[in-house]
């Protein structure tokens, strides 16, 4: 689908494409969420499902501030390990968006659940290499009847490969997955780089601060282009069940038209295991 | 010939029946853990370990790779439980050893 597609439609329904593309943008490229709690990346997912081994909670808000518009999106996540190879889990966007000169609206965005497999795992003394398989399954539950859309109003099922080599010293993470939509909505391949360090000693029960620099991707198909954003972020891990994180993505490049470009996307998080 | 064959019978029994009684370890035991990287990690090996029957006191040290388990008076536990424990917990155990001296 191209820009093209658009043409011979009337200008609200120009707008309300161009909305909900934009709003698939955000939603594949910023709402990936790993559902892990063990001092992993703020925005790239980790291969490492420890920690939470039974039930735990993530959450975090992402305050977008775009040129033409201001979102705030509030995921809330349940992962489950059935195993310690393998996790489930559900994810519960609260979205309000603001776009200039319309009025806001707010409420539930696209429902996911995800599932992943640990493929495999190399142990050494203070470190691990690991790699998992993730699938992730969106439903179209966000409102897209008025404007501006809460949803995609498409299914969306991600295949993604996560990889990581973590050390007491230094952690690197990996992940690549390809999108496939539903309906018009183009297709895309999602890259996240990351590296983590950590500032403090390594102790347990932990007392850790973690800084982070990651590098977030986002190839869309059908001509659209490439969405790359840099970011960094400051995890602080206060004990055995709570962690907090702060990061800001900043673009370098950007596919979206002049006007509705990305300042910065900056989230505010905690993690916290249940049980 | 016939005796050939007793001693193998009696070798065979012994081994298998070493095999069916691990050595049970008692006081305070130190295992290495591979794969211990992240101190938040460590909360699942500690759940796990704690849910051992026996198992009073765990103390982890990230930095260094192991967990020390202090076993209550009277209890004991095996290197086959500790190593199952510590591998469904997503770990690998290394070295398991029973400390002489109180630390």
């Amino acid at each position: 689908m191209g820009d093209s597609d658009f043409c011979d439609r009337p200008i609200h329904f120009k707008y309300y494409d161009g909305m909900k593309r934009l709003y698939i943008l955000f939603s594949m490229a910023f709402l990936s969420i790993g559902g892990n709690a063990q001092g992993p990346p703020i925005f790239t997912d980790t291969p490492i499902m420890l920690g939470l081994e039974g039930r735990g909670v993530r959450t975090f808000g992402n305050i977008v501030s775009k040129e033409n518009a201001d979102a705030y999106i509030h995921p809330v996540a349940f992962p489950y390990n059935i195993t310690n190879k393998w996790q489930v889990g559900v994810i519960a966007p609260f979205v309000s968006r603001s776009p200039d000169g319309l009025p806001s609206r707010s409420g539930l965005g696209d429902m996911k659940v995800f599932t992943k497999y640990q493929v495999f795992q190399q142990d050494g003394k203070g470190q691990t290499f690991r790699g998992l398989i993730k699938l992730v399954e969106t439903f179209p539950s966000g409102n897209t009847s008025e404007t501006p859309p809460l949803g995609a109003g498409e299914n969306q099922t991600t295949i993604s490969f996560v990889s990581g080599y973590v050390t007491t010293k230094i952690g690197f993470y990996g992940e690549v997955g390809y999108n496939i939509t539903g309906g018009a909505l183009p297709d895309n391949t999602v890259y996240n780089l990351a590296v983590g360090y950590p500032l403090l000693p390594q102790t347990y029960p932990p007392k850790q601060l973690n800084l982070f620099l990651e590098l977030l991707g986002n190839y869309v198909g059908d001509g659209v282009g490439n969405n790359l954003f840099i970011a960094p972020g400051l995890q602080y891990i206060a004990g055995r069940k709570l962690l907090f994180e702060t990061g800001i993505q900043l673009p370098l490049d950007e596919a979206a038209p002049e006007g509705q470009q990305t300042n910065y996307i900056w989230r505010i998080g905690t993690r916290v295991l249940l049980f | 010939m016939k005796r050939l064959l007793i001693l193998v019978f009696t070798i065979g029994t012994l081994s298998m029946l070493n095999a069916q009684e691990p050595k049970p370890l008692s006081g305070k035991i130190k295992v290495g853990v591979d794969g211990l990287s992240c101190p938040f990690c460590a909360y699942g090996l500690e759940k796990k370990l704690k849910k051992m029957d026996g198992v009073a006191e765990i103390k982890i040290d990230v930095e260094n790779a192991f967990t020390i388990l202090t076993i209550k008076e009277g209890k004991s536990v095996t290197e086959e439980e500790i190593r199952k424990n510590v591998k469904d917990a997503g770990f690998t155990a290394r070295k398991i050893e029973e400390l002489e001296d109180e630390e």
